[in-house]
């Protein structure tokens, strides 16, 4: 296969994609560039270039990779960051970013990336394996700034994490090294063949040499992606970015972005219809309004003119977390009932206006390996839910206490835990809500001191393994349910060995089986976009990881 | 004036207890309110223990409260607020940004609140019982019984959208946003609608202060030995009566002054000001205890700096009122 610069355009105007070979062999797939949009036969040349797309963003917590973590961060940062790979949704292929290809040895632990000469940092620097290096260390190193880096997890597979992060006797990433300018080595710890998955991360994204000034690179960090910072984060007020004319890929259509930061979604709605907007999020109630007025996006993730209402499946689950080591909860058959008597669809028809979708396992549809109506417990049934109350040695919930349904005040969770209320009451399950702020409602989840609540979970990298190890591994922080199964456990760890893609999902869909077999938690809904785009935007692509495709959009004039 | 200059640092010397109470108060706070900060850091995704430690330790979390009370104190004294738990930034360079924007806002507020409150008080006292005083007294109830978020995105429609839709934007005012580079408008006009609302209710409140007390003003005997001497009636309301029945009215506008400096949460969410109010109450729910420290400290400096002016201004309306002397009566 011959190697040639792959790049995000060729991608999303529909190249095939060949075929991505994994253990020792170069992986990326050659494509033709091909700079010619599609459709038309090239009647009329359309001027695609210039104008600033006006874009709607809540205040990020980080816009630097050291700490980007929340959707509004990654917005603005995987515009200005590009991590080794990237991950197309549509194809469910991995693509090239700042690595061109790379190369997986056979137990799945030294992954080697081979950067693509001649890109810049926006300050002109040349991007280099040592400033993946330096990013990653700074990630971990534990004594660069207060807070420290929370999202050094990502790396937690590197050799050297441990003692670098948690025993602070190193004062560098063992497993990163080095080999030229322009290629990077990687060692793991453990076999872990989804670590290319890992690093379509943003927040993995190099930093220049620049970025030793702490602070001010925090305020506007310099990188490497097809937008370059343009002043400083204006906090609470705006984040502007303009075109890389240096960048080593295609360089985007539009001048620049402006982020206007908004924190209430009915004001960014009031700008969007004064048109000081060209995308924002809907209000709730207002949906069906948009699509009436704009339009509907075909797949739910591409807005063009007359087609701005996107509506596509986000990759996160919301879904009530269960202590399964309450003496009642622990029982598998109780646990079975609760799921089976929770009327999904009403929920998300009732709150949602039918935008969200109900939940039929823990893992949404956008992820590989996704099968229809996998946790069958997720399947409202009503009858089911009496016998296996019954079966539970509860019938009629004879013998129950009353449970407290916990959740944090705001957002629609009062509303969708009054549904499963009156629907674990119809089963004869007593419950009482009990709301709290979100503070407390953190403490009382990591206390374990509930019998059920709700959570959100939304994946870091496109993965299955992304759902099954945080919340399900014996004794992970994010395992708020505090499942424990050691089958389970040795069946993640083995996978995560697998280098051949195909086997690995399998293996994972194994894993996902055997937990939906005990229901440790009972998955209520799929998340969905509710925005909305201008009428000058022209192939905007919003991704089911709620990242941007600003390169390949353009503005009408 | 000797005299005013020690009445004025005797008023700084009462700085310091205030400031040890409302510090010691707020330190209080913390260890009543549930919640841990650290947790709050990284939100719904759990944090690792090292890095929970990390935190704990840098931030002395671990200590007694009266230990992390001292650290705090002698922190403050070399000019060191601390740094946000979540944000990393230094709580000094945070406020320093959002400091002069609820300035410029409480500015801009109290200016109306002044203009519009006071004609409305004096133009309802001097016609009293009239149709005028109906209508007025009538539209300042609507102002006030109006809530302020509804109010703010009422005025955005109308004059954001609606008047930019139909006059084709020679008369729209922006919707939100403090203004910058990034805005079409300039600066100072996207002042104007979070000043309105901002000013809403307050200015009701002026202008009823204003009649009354100019009512009763205008009732006493001096105002009718004023008419008696032959000085004509804008003579006596500009030069006698209004001088008298100012003192409440600064009284009011100056305490609110001292609210708004102390940032307008409502406000500033409905128009996306960049301002102090909503970066204390974020700050409050995620437990970001040295932003609350910071901007609370802050802030009581100025309020208790806005009194000692107010305090002052009363000399200057009313001769009766002299600082630093023995009274007579």
């Amino acid at each position: 296969m011959e190697k040639a610069k792959m790049t995000r355009r060729t991608f999303v105007t529909g190249a095939a994609v060949a075929g991505v070979s994994l253990a020792g062999a170069s992986l990326l797939a050659a494509c033709k560039e091909d700079k010619k949009e599609e459709g038309g036969g090239g009647e009329v040349e359309v001027d695609k270039t210039g104008g600033t797309f006006k874009y709607y963003i809540n205040e990020p917590a980080y816009i630097d990779p050291y700490n980007m973590q929340e959707s509004e961060g990654i917005q603005v940062g995987s515009q200005i960051f590009d991590s080794l790979l990237d991950y197309d949704y549509r194809t469910e292929q991995l693509i090239p970013a700042a690595a061109a290809s790379y190369d997986i040895n056979e137990d799945a632990t030294v992954f080697t990336f081979h950067l693509q000469p001649g890109a810049k940092f926006h300050n002109g620097d040349p991007v280099t394996a040592a400033d993946f290096k330096r990013a990653w260390e700074r990630l971990c190193n534990p004594n660069i700034a207060d807070p420290p880096s929370e999202i050094s997890y990502h790396l937690a597979q590197v050799l050297g994490y441990e003692e670098m992060n948690e025993l602070e006797t190193a004062t560098e990433l063992e497993g990163v090294v080095v080999i030229d300018e322009l290629t990077l080595e990687v060692t793991l710890s453990d076999p872990y063949a989804d670590f290319v998955y890992v690093v379509t991360h943003p927040a993995l994204g190099p930093v220049p040499a620049a970025a030793e000034d702490f602070e001010a690179f925090t305020e506007a960090p310099i990188g490497n992606g097809p937008f370059m910072i343009d002043g400083k984060w204006e906090h609470d007020q705006y984040i502007r970015v303009l075109r890389f004319d240096d960048y080593y890929g295609d360089k985007p259509f539009i001048d620049g972005v402006d982020f206007n930061i908004i924190e209430e979604v009915e004001v960014a709605f009031n700008e969007f219809l004064a048109d000081n907007l060209d995308f924002t999020m809907i209000p709730p109630g207002r949906i069906e309004d948009c699509i009436a007025d704009y339009g509907s996006s075909k797949d739910g993730f591409v807005a063009n003119p007359g087609e701005q209402t996107l509506l596509g499946p986000e990759i996160s689950t919301y879904y009530i977390v269960i202590n399964n080591e309450n003496e009642y909860l622990s029982n598998i058959k109780l646990r079975e009932a609760i799921s089976y008597a929770i009327n999904r669809q009403a929920i998300c028809e009732i709150v949602f206006q039918g935008v969200r979708v109900p939940a039929d396992g823990i893992i949404p549809p956008g992820i590989a390996g996704y099968r229809t109506g996998v946790w069958k417990t997720s399947l409202y049934d009503e009858e089911k839910a009496i016998e296996a109350l019954a079966e539970a040695g509860f019938p009629e919930g004879e013998g129950l206490p009353v449970f407290k349904l916990s959740y944090n005040t705001g957002g629609a969770h009062q509303s969708i835990m009054e549904l499963i209320q009156s629907d674990l009451k119809k089963i004869g399950i007593e419950t009482e809500l009990d709301s709290m702020e979100w503070a407390t409602y953190l403490d009382t989840l990591s206390a374990g001191n509930y019998h059920m609540g709700r959570l959100g979970w939304i994946v870091d990298y496109p993965i299955m393994e992304n759902f099954l190890f945080p919340l399900f591994y014996t004794g992970n922080g994010d395992n708020r349910s505090f499942y424990s199964n050691i089958e389970a456990d040795e069946a993640i760890l083995a996978a995560r060995g697998i280098t051949d893609n195909a086997e690995r999902i399998a293996a994972y869909q194994a894993v996902d089986d055997i937990i939906q077999s005990t229901t440790p938690v009972a998955p209520v809904m799929f998340y969905r976009h509710s925005r909305v785009t201008s009428v000058r935007v022209n192939n905007f692509y919003f991704g089911p990881s709620m990242i941007p495709d600003l390169v390949n959009t353009w503005l009408t004039k | 004036m000797q005299a005013m200059v020690r009445y004025i640092l005797r008023r700084f010397v009462q700085f310091v207890p205030v400031f040890i109470g409302v510090t010691l108060l707020l330190f209080a706070m913390r260890a009543i309110l549930p919640g841990d900060p650290v947790l709050m850091i990284a939100g719904e995704r759990a944090i690792s223990p090292a890095t929970y430690q990390k935190i704990v330790e840098n931030n002395h979390l671990d200590e007694p409260l009266h230990v992390q009370y001292g650290y705090y104190m002698s922190g403050i004294l070399q000019g060191d607020f601390g740094h946000s738990y979540q944000k990393g930034r230094s709580v000094t360079s945070i406020f320093a940004d959002k400091f002069p924007y609820t300035a410029r806002l409480a500015v801009a507020a109290i200016a109306v609140e002044i203009v519009i409150g006071l004609t409305v008080g004096i133009v309802s006292a001097i016609k009293k019982y009239s149709f005028m005083d109906m209508l007025l007294t009538l539209s300042t109830s609507v102002l006030v019984s109006m809530p302020v978020f509804w109010l703010g995105l009422l005025l955005q429609s109308f004059f954001g959208i609606w008047m930019k839709k139909v006059t084709g934007g020679a008369f729209s005012l922006p919707i939100s946003g403090a203004g910058g580079p990034i805005s079409a408008y300039p600066d100072w006009v996207h002042l104007i609608l979070p000043a309105i609302t901002l000013a809403s209710v307050s200015l009701a409140v002026t202008a009823r202060i204003m009649r009354s007390q100019l009512l009763e003003v205008l009732s006493q005997d001096y105002i009718r030995t004023a008419y008696a001497k032959g000085l004509s009636k804008r003579d006596v309301i500009i030069k006698h009566a209004l001088k008298n029945a100012m003192i409440p009215v600064i009284t009011f506008i100056g305490i609110d002054f001292g609210s708004m400096m102390s940032g307008a949460i409502l406000t500033e969410s409905v128009f996306s000001w960049p301002g102090v109010g909503r970066e204390i109450y974020l700050a409050i729910t995620a437990r970001d205890w040295p932003i609350v420290m910071g901007g609370v400290v802050i802030i009581v400096l100025i309020v208790m700096a806005i009194n000692l002016l107010i305090d002052i201004s009363y000399a200057l309306f009313d001769p009766r009122i002299r600082y630093g002397t023995n009274r007579a009566d």
